[in-house]
């Protein structure tokens, strides 16, 4: 490693840094040998396509890869202690703010978590007003649906359209010039449990929604939408037989548990799979030279696992997918017959890894069960599965056989009270999105110390009724005492390279920028920035409520860099919400700059005329002396 | 009337008992103001707790009843009334925030054994 790292220090130091890894990006993209930064810590590289405009933040991960990098250097470690808030913005709901904000030309767009109202703020004039506001009204049978917080995880730009999903199970496109609804397209029935807080993404001409509902025993789908007009351009389900889940000929799992006929169907007792739920409600990615997406699935339903002898396939796994038809290309199932719920929707980030002497197409997934996992993407084979934080449901990851070795002692029982797992149903990392900086070639992640005392139930199905059965006591931080960190992960050892403690659960996103800043949020409320390659943290800012979003960097229409969050605690995170400090909700964007400036910062922003003396007052001060 | 016989019944196995056919007439519909015909007894609030789980009311306000996915059925708080016939009608009736409806899948004196079972665990 040191080899290559030594020959690419001069090379890199030649060129400007925004062409070094807009170079790296293409070079990779095109399947040349990639060009790695000099300063790398493990040669890892991302194709960084589209390879937007770089103040632009057009898609909630920024590029196909969902690395939530920012190519922009204004604000730099030597200035960040300097970050002031330039403005804010609040949308006056309530319950938790899980996406990120979208910037594209002069244009903010946001989104609330239910009822979905979707604001465009301008930009280019003096505290980003109100240009058009979108209510689509979803049905308030809804609410009663969603396990975690009637929350949504992101929204989407594509084609002059905001395209976004609805807590009643419909994805709608707005007219992004006028607020004006374009399309509306039926994906679901609230009756069965179903309900989206997925957020919706955009690769090429189609947008990528999957439903929610791992605890109410529905059953999951993705489905692909034509963006023009959000007809149904296919749909595979999670569970099933193997037409429904649109397995065929191109369908080759690396491992030979996963290969077989109706394993959808087969692997759970009679029709149980119809209830099985494996909702993929978290995030997908995209391959453009595999042409390809990635995305998970969420937990098996019931959560009581005795009630479903099996793997449960395809539940707690990964998918690949030929992004056209939809046509399962492989998949690998994270916890087979998952008693835990630890689901596997976390998000897939697509780099590139040097790998025994050459160069490897990985995802790398930070899963629930607390293993990162960095997986060859073209095969499915798991290449490294190392903890990345406490567990003690598994001794390791076989990686001859892709299983995992359980913990005989912490398989939980029906009726009886199994102590200490770790951990509980939240993981060790949840949906909140890692970044990776091609810069570093390091990913950085929010993550939990965690675990709880864990019995089950037995439960009958009744659609729209929640179909769980878990029964979970003592939530608990894990050993050490403190709820979680933020980390910096190698994914190719497998290992950290530095970590952060922190006393509240740090359920957030990241973005990292190119240079080298990496930022993040905590429950109670605090902004930080850190050092990408030192983990030192150089600032930190309270907000008004706690931070579960991830963070972007974009440029204004004044070519200044602004990091904006949407704050807010609510959705999953509530399961923290007897732990002393644990704010109430909030719903604010916050905008900060060097030194708090903006286009609406100055003397006076009165856009009214300027003051007049009224008549017969004396206006001089010394008057009343 | 029948109907409560019917529902009295169709109890839980276990639960095998009846009430006397006595206080809450079918036709009279129940309002915020009813009484619990089944008060606080015993074997109502057992039979609310298994009723609790097999309804799956436990996978959204938790087994311990201190919510999850929907409110804490334990704290003071009371979004739609803390009066037994308050109780009967939010859970018969469902409210707009997302509670369902449950008055076509239990009889009136099963929901009424909720009620008996929730008020147990109730701090007022």
């Amino acid at each position: 490693m040191s080899t290559w790292k030594t020959a690419l220090v001069t090379l890199a130091f030649c060129i400007p840094f925004s062409d070094a890894i807009g170079g790296a990006a293409a070079a990779a993209g095109n399947g040349a040998p990639a060009q790695v930064p000099a300063g790398s810590f493990t040669g890892a590289t991302a194709n960084l396509a589209p390879n937007d405009p770089p103040g632009q933040w057009a898609r909630q991960s920024r590029d196909y890869a969902n690395t939530r990098y920012s190519p922009l250097t204004q604000i730099t470690p030597a200035n960040v202690s300097r970050l002031r808030i330039a403005w804010t913005f609040s949308d006056g709901g309530i319950y938790g703010r899980e996406g990120s904000p979208l910037v594209v030309g002069d244009t903010m767009y946001l989104v609330t978590p239910f009822p979905n109202i979707a604001y465009a703020l301008d930009l280019s004039k003096a505290g980003a007003p109100i240009k058009w506001v979108f209510q689509p009204n979803p049905d308030p049978a809804s609410v009663g649906e969603a396990c975690c917080g009637v929350v949504l995880r992101g929204w989407a730009y594509a084609d002059g359209k905001l395209i976004y999903n609805l807590l009643d199970n419909n994805t709608v496109a707005v007219d992004a010039k006028t607020g004006a609804e374009v399309w509306r397209t039926k994906l679901d029935d609230v009756k069965v449990g179903s309900t989206m807080t997925q957020s919706a993404a955009v690769f090429g001409n189609k947008v990528y929604v999957g439903n929610g509902g791992g605890e109410m025993g529905d059953m999951g789908w993705l489905a692909a939408l034509d963006v023009k007009d959000g007809k149904v351009v296919w749909k595979a389900y999670s569970n099933g037989p193997d037409k429904d889940v649109l397995i065929g000929d191109q369908f080759k799992p690396f491992y030979p548990w996963m290969r077989g006929k109706d394993l959808g169907v087969t692997t759970w007792p009679k029709d149980m799979w119809k209830q099985g739920a494996s909702a993929p409600w978290g995030w997908v990615s995209f391959d453009p030279d595999l042409n390809e997406i990635y995305y998970g699935t969420s937990n098996p339903g019931p959560r009581t696992p005795s009630q479903r002898p099996g793997l449960n396939l395809w539940s707690s796994a990964v998918f690949a997918r030929d992004a056209d038809t939809g046509a399962a290309k492989w998949a690998y199932q994270f916890t087979p017959h998952d008693q835990w719920d630890y689901d596997g929707v976390n998000e897939n980030i697509l780099i590139e890894i040097p790998w025994k002497g050459a160069r490897r197409k990985v995802l790398v997934h930070f899963n629930r069960n607390g293993f990162a996992y960095t997986i060859d993407r073209v095969t499915g084979e798991v290449l490294v599965a190392e903890p990345f934080g406490y567990q003690n449901w598994a001794k390791r990851v076989d990686l001859k056989t892709g299983m995992p070795v359980i913990n005989e002692d912490k398989q939980p029982k029906v009726e009886a009270f199994t102590d200490n797992i770790c951990p509980p149903d939240v993981g060790v990392k949840n949906w909140n999105p890692a970044a990776f900086s091609p810069r570093t070639g390091l990913l950085y992640a929010a993550i939990f110390n965690n675990c709880w005392d864990l019995a089950n139930h037995v439960v009958s199905y009744i659609p729209g009724a929640p179909y769980n059965g878990m029964d979970g006591r003592n939530r608990r931080a894990g050993p050490g005492g403190n709820w979680g960190e933020f980390i910096a992960w190698d994914p190719v050892k497998g290992k950290r390279v530095w970590s952060i403690k922190e006393d509240m659960m740090p359920w957030t996103g990241v973005v990292a920028t190119a240079s080298d800043l990496v930022f993040y949020g905590t429950l109670d409320g605090w902004f930080r920035a850190v050092d990408a390659r030192t983990g030192k943290v150089l600032w930190s800012q309270k907000v008004g409520s706690g931070i579960m979003s991830a963070p972007i960097a974009y440029l204004g229409p004044d070519n200044r860099e602004y990091i904006a969050v949407y704050t807010g605690v609510g959705g999953g995170t509530s399961v923290t919400r007897r732990v002393p400090g644990y704010p109430p909700g909030g719903n604010t964007l916050y905008v900060f700059s060097v030194d708090g400036i903006s286009n609406g910062s100055g003397p006076s922003q009165l856009r009214t005329e300027s003051p007049v003396a009224a008549p017969g007052l004396n206006a001089t001060p010394s008057a009343h002396r | 009337m029948r109907q409560f016989r019917i529902a009295c019944a169709l109890l839980l196995a276990g639960f095998a008992w009846c009430l006397p056919a006595m206080g809450q007439p079918a036709e009279e519909a129940v309002t915020a103001a009813s009484p619990n015909p089944l008060g606080n007894s015993p074997d109502a609030i057992a039979a609310g707790q298994a009723l609790f789980g097999k309804m799956n009311c436990a996978g959204c306000h938790g087994y311990d009843l201190t919510g999850g996915m929907g409110p804490d059925l334990t704290d003071p708080v009371w979004l739609y009334g803390s009066k037994p016939g308050e109780i009967f009608l939010t859970i018969s009736n469902g409210t707009p925030n997302g509670m369902p409806k449950w008055n076509d899948k239990l009889k009136p004196a099963e929901i009424w054994q909720l009620v008996s079972y929730i008020q147990s665990k109730a701090a007022h």
